[in-house]
C-alpha cells in the first residue's frame, strides 16, 4: 500500500479529481473506500475489510448447517466431523476403507490429513467431539462451535492471505481504490461465505490454494505455482475442473527458448514430489492406492444427482437421456461435450502465453495473468455446465477467477455471482440459511450496485435492461416460492424453474466470458501494452 | 437529507444486526416478552401488580405503553408470544419478532443523529460521529445480542439535546420529560437538564437597560415549562395517580434491597474500593501486623463471589446508599458549576449531561455496567468539533467503556463477534475521528496508547486463555476486565474535569 499512498500524495488533488470521474464511483462499495482515501486513512481500510469479513462469517456461522438434526446420516457437516473421528483414531490404511456406508472418507488425502489435525486438537479439548462410532451425529453446541472455528482458522490461513497478496500484487488498478474494492469483493462474496460458514464445508482450503496458485503465476513462480495447485487438488479432486487451464498455462511455459526445458524438468518434479508427499502413508500398497482412487472419483453415480444448473440437468426437462443411454455411455458424452467446451480456451490460453518469450514486462505479464484468470474461469464453467456428477456448490469453481477478475469485468462478475448465488438458494433453503441468503444477496446487490444503477452511464444499455429482467425473474421466482404453494402435480416446479433458468444464465456466461478471453489482446487498453511492450517504461 | 452513502452504510449496520439474531439472548429477552404479553393480556391497572413471572414490570409507564403498542403486532404476528402465562416462550418466531422489533425501534436514534449531523452543519466529522454513535458495540452487544431497547431510548435523548441545539428550549425539555417516563435511569442526567432550562430558558434579562432580571417574563416561561413537563408526567403518571398505585410504582421502580455493586462490578469507583478492600484482606492475611485488622464479618466471601447482595467490607469502611448519594451529588457539582457560572449554550448542555452520567456511573449505588452508554451516547455527540484532549478522553473512555460491555456476551459462541466488532469500531474511531485534521491515534500519548493496547492483552488473558489458568479463581477475570477498564473510566473523567472546566477558569 505503501507506493499508492506515496504516488497519491504526490499527484495530490488533481488525480483524485480524475480518479472521481469514473464511473464506479456510484457504486457503494467504491465510495466507502474513495472516503477512506479523502479522510486519509487509508491505513485502517484493510484491517478494517478483514475484520469485517470474519464478522460476517461468524454471524453466518451462528445459523443452521447442512443437515442439522436430520438423523441418522445427517449432511456435509457430519461427514467432514466423521472425517475427524476416523483419521484421529485409525492408521491411515483404514482411512479409505472404514465403514463406507457411513459417509466413507471420499476426498484426498489432504483433506484427510486437514481432518486429522482437527481431529487431533478436537481430541485435546474434548474427545467426546470425535470419539470412535459413539460420536456420530454429536450436535452439541461445543462440537459445533469447535466445527465452525475450524472453516474459520482455515479460511483466514489460506484464503485470505491468497486473496490479499494477489490484489496487492496485481497491477494496473490505477488507484488504490479499486484495489480495495477488489479485496473486500472477493473475501464478502456471498457464495463461498454461505457454502462454508453456513451449509459447511472447506471449499476455502481448495479455493485458497488455487489463488496462491495464481499469485505465484503473476510473480513468475511457476514451481510454486504447481505446488500449489497441486495442494488444490489434493484437498478437493474438484480442482480438477481447472487442470485443463493450469496444464497449458504451464506447458506453454515449458516452450520458452531458454529455460523451457529446465523448467519442465522442475515442475514434473514438484508435482511427483507433492503428489508422493501426499500419498506417502498408502505409497507402497497398490490395493491403497486404487481404493482411494475408486473413492474419490465415485463415476457410478450418474450423470448428476441432486437437481443442479448445468445443461444435463436442464434437458432433462425435455429430453430425459438417463432412461435413453447407459451411465457409460452418458460418460463418455459428457466427456466428449466437456472437452469441446473447454478446448477453445485452453488452446487460446496455450498459444497466447507461447507467443511471449523471454523476460515479460510487467504489463504483458498482466495480461498473462488476466488471460490465465478467464480460461480457470471458462474451463470451469465448461465442467459445471457439461461434465458428469455435478454438485450444486461446483459453481464456487468458476466463482473464484471470475472475482480475480472483477475489476476488469464490472457488471459481468456482479451479475454472475448473484445468478451462483440465486442458483444454490435450494441448497441454502434446506439448511435454514434463508436469513443470511437474504441479507448477503441483498448486501451483494447493493453494495456492487448489481444490477447496473441508471446513472453508470459506462454500461451498455442492453446491459441495463438484461440485468433488470434478471434480477426481477430472481426476485419474481423467490416470491412464489414463499407464498404460493407448488402445484401437486409439480412438486419440485420452484428447483426446476430455478435450474432451468440459471443454466440459460451460465451458458450466456460462458459465451460471454469466452468471447472476452479471446477479445482480451484485442481491447483497446490491453493491445497497447502488449504490442508496444518496449514504449512502456516499467514504472 | 440522506446521501446514498448514508443509507448504505445504515443498510450494512441492519444487515449486520439481522445476521446477530440466533446470537445468545440474556434474560432481558424474557423480561420483556413477558412485558410485551402482562400488557396485551391485563388492564391497565394489574400492571404494576402482576407478579406471575419474576420479571415484573418495572420501568416507567411510557415504556409499558411501548410495549402495549408492540404487543398488537406480536399478536398478529404470533399469538403465543402474548400469552401470559406461556413463560419462557423463545421459538424462532418470537425471536424473529422481538429482535425485529429493536432493529426498527433503533430507527429513532438513527433518524436523530442524522438530525444532529445537519444541525452541526453536516461536516464529515459530524457524520462519522453519528455513525460512530449509531453503530457503536454499546448498541450492538446490549441491544442486538443481549436484547434491551436502549437505542430506541437514547435515540429521543439525542432528539431532545439535537432540540436544545437548534434553540427549542422548551421542546427539548418535555423530551426529556418524556424520555423520563420511559426509562427513569436518564434521572441521573436530570441536573444538568434542570439547571440549563432553569438558568437558559426561563431566566431572561432584559434587552435594553440596565439588562437585570426580567422578572415577569421568567415567571412566565417558568409556568410555560412547569405546566409542559406537569403535562407530560400527568398523562404518564396520571392514571396511576388516580388509581392509588403510586406507592406499588415507586416500589417497582426502585427496588432499594440491592447491593452497592451489581453482581459484576460496574467499572466504577466503587469496583476500585472493592478490589482495594480485597487487595488488603489478602495483605492482611499474608503480613498481619503491616495492616489494619480485618473486622469480623462477611465480607470474606462477599462481592467477589458475584452475589447481588449487600456487599460489606473488611478493612475499609463500609458503603452506604447515603454516601454513594451524597458522592454522587459532589460529583455532579462541576457539571452544575459549568452551567451556573459560565456561559450557557447548548453545547454545554451536552458537556453537563456527560458530567452527570460519569458522576452517577461512578458513584452510584449498584450502578448497572450497561450504563456507560448514558456517558457515551452523549459524549459522542461533542467529538463532532472535539479538541485534542477531547478526543483523548473519548478515546480511552469509549473502548474501556464498551470493553466493559464484554463480561455481558459471556458465550464463546459469541467471542469473534465480540473482537471483531470492538476492533472495528475502535480502528473506526481512532482513525477517522479528528481534532484539526489530526486523526485521534495521533493524539493520543504514549501512556494512552499503551492502556488502550492493553485491551487486547486483557482480552487473551480474560477471554481465549483456558480457564485452569485462573484455578479456582473463576471471578478473577471478571475482577481484572472491571478493575482495568475502571481506570480508563476514572482517568477519562478526570481528563474531561480538567478539559472543561481548568480551560474555563484558568
Amino acid at each position: 500500500m505503501a507506493p499508492t499512498t506515496r504516488s497519491k500524495e504526490a499527484s495530490g488533488l488533481k488525480s483524485s479529481k480524475k480518479a472521481a470521474a469514473r464511473p464506479s464511483d456510484i457504486v457503494p462499495i467504491n465510495s466507502w473506500f474513495r472516503f477512506l482515501e479523502t479522510q486519509n486513512s487509508q491505513a485502517i481500510a484493510l484491517p478494517l475489510t478483514l475484520l469485517f469479513a470474519v464478522l460476517v462469517r461468524w454471524c453466518v456461522a451462528l445459523y443452521g448447517y447442512s443437515g442439522q438434526g436430520s438423523s441418522p446420516m445427517f449432511g456435509d457437516y457430519e461427514a467432514q466431523r466423521h472425517w475427524m473421528e476416523i483419521t484421529t483414531h485409525l492408521p491411515p490404511s483404514k482411512w479409505y476403507f472404514y465403514d463406507l456406508q457411513y459417509w466413507g472418507l471420499d476426498y484426498p488425502p489432504l483433506t484427510a490429513f486437514q481432518s486429522w489435525a482437527c481431529g487431533f486438537v478436537a481430541n485435546l479439548v474434548n474427545p467426546a467431539w470425535v470419539a470412535l462410532d459413539s460420536s456420530r451425529g454429536i450436535e452439541t453446541h461445543e462440537s459445533k462451535l469447535f466445527m465452525r472455528g475450524t472453516v474459520l482458522v482455515l479460511d483466514l490461513a489460506i484464503f485470505f492471505p491468497a486473496i490479499v497478496l494477489f490484489f496487492r500484487s496485481k497491477r494496473g488498478f490505477g488507484s488504490w481504490v479499486p484495489q480495495q474494492v477488489s479485496i473486500f469483493t472477493a473475501l464478502l462474496h456471498p457464495c463461498l461465505l454461505l457454502i462454508d460458514h453456513g451449509h459447511f464445508q472447506y471449499n476455502s482450503v481448495m479455493l485458497g490454494f488455487l489463488v496462491w496458485a495464481v499469485y505465484f503465476a503473476a510473480q513468475e513462480h511457476y514451481v510454486y505455482m504447481a505446488v500449489a495447485f497441486c495442494c488444490a487438488l489434493m484437498f478437493k479432486q474438484m480442482a480438477l475442473y481447472y487442470a485443463p487451464a493450469v496444464f497449458f498455462f504451464l506447458l506453454a511455459k515449458c516452450f520458452q527458448p531458454n529455460h523451457g526445458f529446465a523448467l519442465f524438468i522442475k515442475l514434473g518434479f514438484a508435482v511427483v514430489a507433492t503428489f508422493g508427499l501426499m500419498l506417502l502413508p498408502w505409497i507402497q500398497s497398490p490395493e491403497q492406492l486404487t481404493q482411494i482412487l475408486i473413492r474419490v472419483f465415485p463415476v457410478a453415480r450418474g450423470l448428476y444427482e441432486d437437481k443442479v444448473a448445468n445443461v444435463w440437468c436442464a434437458l432433462n426437462v425435455v429430453v430425459k437421456l438417463r432412461n435413453m443411454f447407459e451411465t457409460a455411455d452418458l460418460l463418455r458424452l459428457a466427456t466428449a461435450a466437456t472437452s469441446l467446451a473447454f478446448l477453445p480456451a485452453c488452446i487460446h490460453l496455450f498459444v497466447m502465453i507461447r507467443r511471449h518469450k523471454g523476460k515479460l514486462l510487467p504489463a504483458v505479464r498482466d495480461n498473462m495473468v488476466k488471460l490465465l484468470n478467464y480460461s480457470l474461469l471458462n474451463t470451469s464453467l465448461a465442467f459445471f455446465l457439461f461434465s458428469f456428477q455435478v454438485h450444486e456448490k461446483s459453481i464456487l469453481l468458476p466463482v473464484i477467477p471470475a472475482l480475480l477478475l472483477v475489476d476488469d469485468e464490472h457488471w459481468a462478475v456482479n451479475w454472475f455471482v448473484q445468478v451462483a448465488l440465486f442458483s444454490m438458494y435450494p441448497l441454502l433453503f434446506k439448511d435454514g440459511l434463508q436469513i443470511p441468503y437474504a441479507v448477503l444477496a441483498i448486501g451483494w446487490s447493493v453494495l456492487r450496485s448489481c444490477p447496473v444503477c441508471p446513472a453508470d452511464k459506462k454500461t451498455p444499455r442492453m446491459v441495463f435492461l438484461l440485468q433488470w429482467l434478471s434480477t426481477l425473474v430472481m426476485v419474481a421466482l423467490h416470491l412464489a416460492h414463499m407464498f404460493i404453494s407448488p402445484p401437486a402435480s409439480l412438486p419440485d416446479i420452484y428447483v426446476v424453474l430455478n435450474v432451468v433458468f440459471s443454466c440459460a444464465m451460465f451458458l450466456f456466461f460462458f459465451v460471454y466470458f469466452n468471447y472476452r478471453q479471446f477479445s482480451l489482446l484485442s481491447r483497446p487498453s490491453s493491445s497497447r501494452d502488449m504490442s508496444t511492450p518496449n514504449k512502456r517504461k516499467t514504472e | 437529507m440522506l446521501s446514498v452513502n448514508d443509507l448504505v452504510l445504515l443498510g450494512v449496520g441492519i444487515g449486520v444486526k439481522l445476521l446477530l439474531w440466533p446470537a445468545y439472548h440474556s434474560t432481558d429477552f424474557e423480561v420483556h416478552r413477558n412485558w410485551l404479553a402482562l400488557t396485551h393480556s391485563l388492564p391497565v391497572d394489574k400492571w404494576y401488580f402482576e407478579n406471575r413471572s419474576e420479571w415484573t414490570l418495572d420501568y416507567p409507564p411510557f415504556f409499558a405503553w411501548f410495549e402495549w403498542a408492540l404487543s398488537h403486532l406480536a399478536y398478529m404476528w404470533d399469538p403465543r408470544i402474548v400469552d401470559i402465562d406461556n413463560l419462557e416462550y423463545s421459538a424462532l418466531t418470537c425471536v424473529m419478532f422481538q429482535r425485529l422489533s429493536v432493529v426498527v425501534s433503533e430507527l429513532v436514534l438513527f433518524a436523530a443523529l442524522m438530525r444532529f449531523a445537519k444541525v452541526s452543519g453536516g461536516s464529515v466529522q459530524a457524520r462519522v460521529a453519528a455513525f460512530l454513535g449509531f453503530l457503536s458495540p454499546g448498541f450492538l452487544f446490549v441491544d442486538h445480542v443481549h436484547f434491551q431497547y436502549n437505542g430506541f431510548l437514547f435515540g429521543i435523548l439525542v432528539y431532545s439535546l439535537v432540540f436544545a441545539l437548534e434553540g427549542h428550549d422548551l421542546l427539548a425539555g418535555v423530551t426529556f420529560a418524556a424520555l423520563l417516563c420511559f426509562k427513569h435511569i436518564f434521572m441521573y442526567i436530570a441536573p444538568a437538564y434542570f439547571f440549563y432550562l432553569l438558568l437558559h430558558y426561563c431566566v431572561v434579562y432584559r434587552q435594553r437597560g440596565a439588562g437585570g432580571l426580567d422578572l415577569g417574563a421568567s415567571v412566565l416561561r417558568l409556568l410555560k415549562l412547569g405546566s409542559c413537563v406537569m403535562l407530560v408526567s400527568g398523562i404518564a403518571f396520571g392514571p396511576f395517580v388516580a388509581m392509588g398505585q403510586i406507592p406499588q410504582l415507586v416500589s417497582r421502580l426502585f427496588p432499594f434491597k440491592r447491593g452497592l455493586c451489581h453482581a459484576y462490578w460496574a467499572p466504577n469507583f466503587w469496583a476500585l474500593y472493592s478490589f482495594a478492600d480485597r487487595a488488603l484482606i489478602i495483605g492482611s492475611r499474608l503480613a498481619p501486623n503491616l495492616f489494619p485488622a480485618l473486622r469480623p464479618n462477611a465480607a470474606l466471601e462477599s462481592s467477589t463471589r458475584g452475589l447481588v447482595g449487600d456487599s460489606s467490607f473488611a478493612v475499609l469502611p463500609d458503603v452506604t446508599p447515603a454516601a454513594t448519594f451524597i458522592a454522587t451529588l459532589v460529583a455532579q457539582i462541576p457539571a452544575c458549576a459549568l452551567l451556573v457560572f459560565r456561559q450557557r449554550t447548548p453545547t454545554r448542555l451536552i458537556q453537563a449531561v456527560v458530567l452527570c452520567a460519569f458522576a452517577s456511573f461512578l458513584f452510584g449505588w449498584h450502578v448497572h455496567e450497561k450504563a456507560v452508554i448514558l456517558i457515551l451516547a452523549p459524549l459522542g455527540l461533542l467529538v463532532a468539533t472535539p479538541t485534542k484532549r477531547m478526543l483523548r478522553m473519548f478515546a480511552v473512555l469509549s473502548i474501556s467503556g464498551y470493553y466493559s460491555l464484554l463480561p455481558l456476551l459471556f458465550g464463546a459462541q459469541e467471542l469473534p463477534i465480540k473482537a471483531a466488532i470492538m476492533l472495528i469500531w475502535s480502528l473506526s474511531a481512532l482513525g477517522l475521528l479528528k481534532s484539526s485534521s489530526v486523526p485521534a491515534w495521533r493524539c493520543l500519548t504514549a501512556l494512552e496508547k499503551t492502556y488502550i493496547s492493553g485491551h487486547g492483552v486483557l482480552f487473551l488473558l480474560t477471554e481465549i486463555s483456558p480457564s485452569c489458568l485462573f484455578g479456582q479463581m473463576q471471578f478473577l477475570p471478571l475482577v481484572l476486565v472491571s478493575v482495568y477498564t475502571a481506570l480508563g473510566i476514572l482517568y477519562s473523567w478526570l481528563g474531561m474535569i480538567y478539559e472543561l472546566l481548568a480551560a474555563e477558569w484558568a
